[in-house]
């Protein structure tokens, strides 16, 4: 089952659909060809017999008919023969000339001496070697048919003949016994010309199994042919079959001659079933081909658009906010698919724009709660270093402290904007570090390495002051030696760099992935963290703060932001924040929301 | 772009060709359908049976067996011969004409064993091949030779002599154009058989011209210079006849036994009436048939044939005469 799921996920649904129709197709076209050739085969089988059959009950009439007709003319021998001289004369004569079929009417005596012949225009040789129509003498009565033989009775001429004999009375009143000699070919003049398929034919046989008339004796005569005489003389009467030749078998009620029609199955079965074959086959092949083509084609329909689907899914994975969603066409699911999808897009993208707007907010009141924070403790301190410098009558320090505390907190109300030059926020931090120097009583010593040039550029506000806070709290506030904090402000290509480094105590690699991890909710040490979300949420993610620290060492806090113009910040803000806020929305969809912070 | 576009070519190329496909098919459907009409009209092959002779009822008999062929295996035969046996340039010239006229295979009796043979050369240098039926030719480009082993028939008519009661045997040789190979086969045959016997000598050997009138006056010459001839062996059908005639004219046919070749109702008549002892029945019938049909498989290019095919011959004497199969092959249907 696992594999078969496996299998499926591999394959394409046009290529599914295709696959399946083809086979279904494949099957049924086969199995159609298989039950249409047997039937066509059965068919054409009992087409053959049938005409088999036919041709040999046309012959069986003709020569039944024939035969009849013989007997008919033979009661009317009978009667001349019986008769006077002159009626005898003019019957006979009038017989030879008008019926060319009768070769010779010869009359025997009891002893078997021939009386009487009449041969027409033929010479009767004065002696002659074998009388061929000579019935036997034993022959019993009725009329009776001989095998076909050479008349041997002429000068120089030999036709074939077939004896009919019978017995009569002369005109003595004797007994005689005729003998009709009928030319052969006239009565088979007919089997010649029956045709069974395109090779079949009849023949006669007599019970005995000796041919008595074949179409193509001259080929048996010349052992150039075979005939199965011996086995057709052993069946019965009906349809044989054997090694593809259909026999059919029927003997004449008048004489014990038998018609027997040969059609060669292969001949009129094999070879219209090979060419069926041969057109079933290119048939299917047609078919197989246009099923392919029309599956393919439907499948096309079906999975294309999906596809399409899929790549547009794909992009909007890719790039959330600037993706554009253009409506897919097909078939009524895939179309209504897609404009689920069209609606899910905008829906999404709306749900990004609200959490981008919502973390804005977020981060502000942050800010804001940790100056209320911090506040009052700083004014506190500030102010009391204050008095007691007042009260020492160091004034000149008194007032400089009170100025760097009202910059300090000019810079913190300036409320609405949250992008202020360069120059404000370092004049900020410096205020504070000269307020903290005095607190910690120049405990350490602190500097500026500034990029003049990179003061009209734009960052967001409060950025440092909580770095070097921490630097101070937690790494000059516990050393022996002097501290030291520089602060550097410097441009790289496109981007801006921040630094704040001290001498300090410094951190394990875990307390600084800690700082900018920490949990929002912790009311301590949420400075330096509230200013890299800001900075990523402003810049992008590939922006924000890295942390490098070493034990009793110190600790270099970065940020890197892009160069930020006033003009940026005013007039096409609205933009330049959405697409800064998309790369933020984007990491929170992706689930890779944190992943670059601890870099 | 172009791949693009490539792309969308593809299933347009896949409909074209399937199109194509069918239309091919549905072409070869209607020539499978029409194949069997087609080959009876168009498709006929034609073979050229050109024979020295054609007024004889032995070669009469070649023809019935090479139209049967023709209407058995449906192809069209051309029969053609010249009037005179010994004409071999006519021969030549219908061999020509047959060539030219688009016969496939020649099937080809030779009038002369020499003369013919650069034509029969020539043909196969065309393409035509030839298969000789009853009289040979001298050329290496015969592709099958079909009809009586003429030495064996030789030795036949000797048998039939060498049987008889007579007490000395003086045979006198009636043969015909001494450059047709069969009549010389024929001979050396019989010669070979009939010289190791004491009684049997062959008192004179004459050559006539295949007629009739030729043979009887040939045979009327050699009886009147050699008295003592009893025995008359003769190798064709016409010179049967003429030394059938000249033992009647001479009122010999007791005294004399005559051996003679080939079947016709007129030498048929004389071996009942007594004017002939023995014929040497062939089988043209198979000849002519034969023939045809292996010319069919030359066509049709279906293996090697055997470079002799050889048909039976009959000794046929009066007391066998009208037995049942004898009477086949001495008497012709007039059908068939």
């Amino acid at each position: 089952m696992r594999k078969i799921k496996e299998w499926l996920g591999h394959r394409t649904i046009a290529g599914l659909i295709t696959g399946a129709v083809l086979m279904l197709v494949m099957a049924v076209l086969l199995s159609a060809l298989l039950v249409f050739l047997s039937l066509y085969r059965n068919s054409m089988t009992e087409n053959a017999v049938t005409a088999g059959d036919q041709a040999v009950v046309q012959v069986v009439n003709t020569v039944t008919n024939y035969t009849e007709e013989i007997e008919e003319l033979m009661a009317c021998v009978r009667t001349y023969v019986a008769s006077d001289n002159r009626s005898q004369f003019a019957f006979f004569d009038n017989l030879m000339r008008t019926r060319t079929d009768v070769v010779a009417v010869i009359t025997y005596d009891k002893n078997g001496n021939m009386e009487k012949c009449w041969a027409g225009e033929e010479q009767v040789k004065s002696k002659w070697l074998k009388n061929l129509s000579r019935p036997e003498a034993d022959t019993g009565k009725g009329l009776r048919l001989s095998a076909p033989h050479v008349e041997s009775l002429f000068q120089n001429s030999y036709p074939w003949v077939v004896s009919i004999s019978d017995e009569g009375e002369d005109a003595q009143g004797n007994p005689v016994q005729i003998v009709m000699d009928i030319r052969f070919s006239s009565i088979m003049n007919y089997v010649d010309t029956v045709g069974i398929g395109q090779h079949g034919y009849c023949f006669l046989m007599n019970k005995e199994g000796t041919i008595i008339y074949h179409p193509q004796q001259r080929l048996i005569y010349s052992n150039l042919k075979e005939e199965q005489t011996d086995w057709l003389k052993e069946q019965a009467d009906g349809i044989t079959m054997d090694n593809g030749v259909i026999y059919t078998i029927q003997t004449l009620e008048t004489c014990n001659w038998r018609v027997i029609g040969v059609c060669y199955a292969d001949e009129m079965v094999g070879a219209k079933v090979e060419t069926m074959l041969k057109v079933s086959v290119i048939l299917m092949a047609m078919f197989f081909l246009v099923t392919f083509a029309v599956g393919w084609l439907i499948s096309r329909l079906i999975s294309r658009p999906s596809r399409e689907l899929a790549r547009a899914m794909g992009a909007f994975e890719e790039d959330a906010k600037a993706f554009r969603f253009v409506s897919v066409g097909g078939t009524a699911e895939i179309s209504r698919l897609s404009d689920s999808f069209g609606h899910m897009v905008v829906r999404i993208q709306q749900l990004m724009e609200q959490v981008r707007q919502e973390e804005i907010t977020l981060r502000k009141t942050e800010l804001n709660a940790l100056q209320t924070q911090i506040n009052p403790h700083f004014l506190y301190n500030t102010l009391s270093s204050i008095a007691w410098m007042c009260e020492e009558e160091r004034s000149a320090e008194a007032v400089e402290m009170v100025n760097a505390l009202g910059q300090l907190f000019r810079i913190s109300i300036s409320k609405g904007h949250e992008l202020i030059p360069i120059g404000q926020e370092l004049q900020h931090a410096k205020s504070y570090l000269q307020i903290q120097n005095f607190r910690y009583k120049n405990q350490f010593t602190y500097e500026f390495e500034v990029d003049e040039d990179c003061l009209g550029y734009y960052c967001n506000k409060i950025t440092l002051q909580p770095i070097i806070e921490n630097a101070i709290y937690h790494g000059l506030d516990r050393m022996v030696d002097e501290g030291r904090i520089v602060i550097r402000v410097y441009q790289k290509d496109n981007d801006i760099f921040m630094e704040v480094e001290d001498n300090g105590v410094g951190m394990t690699q875990e307390q600084c992935h800690e700082i900018l991890e920490r949990d929002p909710k912790r009311k301590t040490g949420i400075g330096i963290k509230n200013v890299n979300d800001r900075v990523r949420i402003y810049f992008g993610s590939e922006y924000g703060m890295t942390i490098t620290s070493e034990l009793d060492e110190g600790t270099c806090v970065k940020i890197r932001m892009p160069k930020v113009t006033q003009e940026q910040e005013f007039s096409s803000a609205d933009d330049y924040m959405r697409r800064q806020a998309d790369d933020y929305g984007k990491d929170l969809i992706g689930g890779k929301e944190r992943e670059n912070v601890g870099k | 772009m172009s791949e693009n576009k490539r792309k969308k070519a593809v299933p347009f190329l896949l409909l074209a060709a399937i199109l194509l496909f069918c239309i091919g098919g549905f072409w070869q459907i209607r020539l499978l359908l029409g194949k069997e009409n087609e080959q009876s009209e168009n498709g006929k092959h034609q073979v050229a049976l050109i024979t020295k002779s054609t007024l004889s009822a032995f070669w009469q008999s070649v023809f019935a067996g090479a139209r049967a062929a023709g209407t058995e295996y449906n192809l069209t035969v051309k029969i053609e011969g010249p009037e005179n046996e010994e004409d071999y340039k006519t021969q030549n010239e219908m061999i020509k004409k047959a060539v030219e006229g688009g016969a496939e295979v020649l099937v080809f009796s030779a009038v002369d064993f020499q003369e013919n043979a650069e034509m029969i050369d020539w043909a196969s240098s065309k393409g035509v091949k030839t298969i000789v039926i009853d009289s040979d030719v001298n050329s290496d480009e015969v592709v099958c030779r079909i009809g009586t082993d003429n030495y064996a028939a030789g030795k036949m008519a000797a048998k039939a002599v060498l049987e008889s009661d007579l007490a000395e045997k003086k045979v006198g040789i009636v043969n015909y154009d001494k450059n047709s190979a069969n009549g010389q086969q024929r001979e050396a045959g019989f010669r070979e058989a009939v010289k190791d016997d004491a009684q049997t000598g062959i008192v004179d050997v004459i050559n006539v011209i295949s007629t009739t009138e030729d043979a009887k006056e040939g045979t009327k010459d050699m009886l009147a210079r050699h008295p003592d001839i009893n025995v008359i062996v003769t190798f064709n059908e016409w010179t049967s006849l003429g030394v059938g005639y000249a033992v009647q004219e001479e009122h010999l046919a007791d005294e004399t036994m005559v051996v003679a070749f080939d079947s016709n109702v007129v030498s048929v008549g004389m071996l009942e009436s007594g004017e002939v002892d023995a014929l040497i029945v062939q089988n043209p019938y198979a000849m002519g048939y034969l023939g045809v049909e292996k010319a069919l498989n030359v066509i049709q290019d279906r293996g090697t044939l055997p470079a002799q095919i050889d048909t039976e011959t009959t000794l046929i004497t009066r007391e066998n005469m009208f037995d049942p199969q004898c009477q086949r092959m001495l008497f012709a249907f007039e059908n068939g």
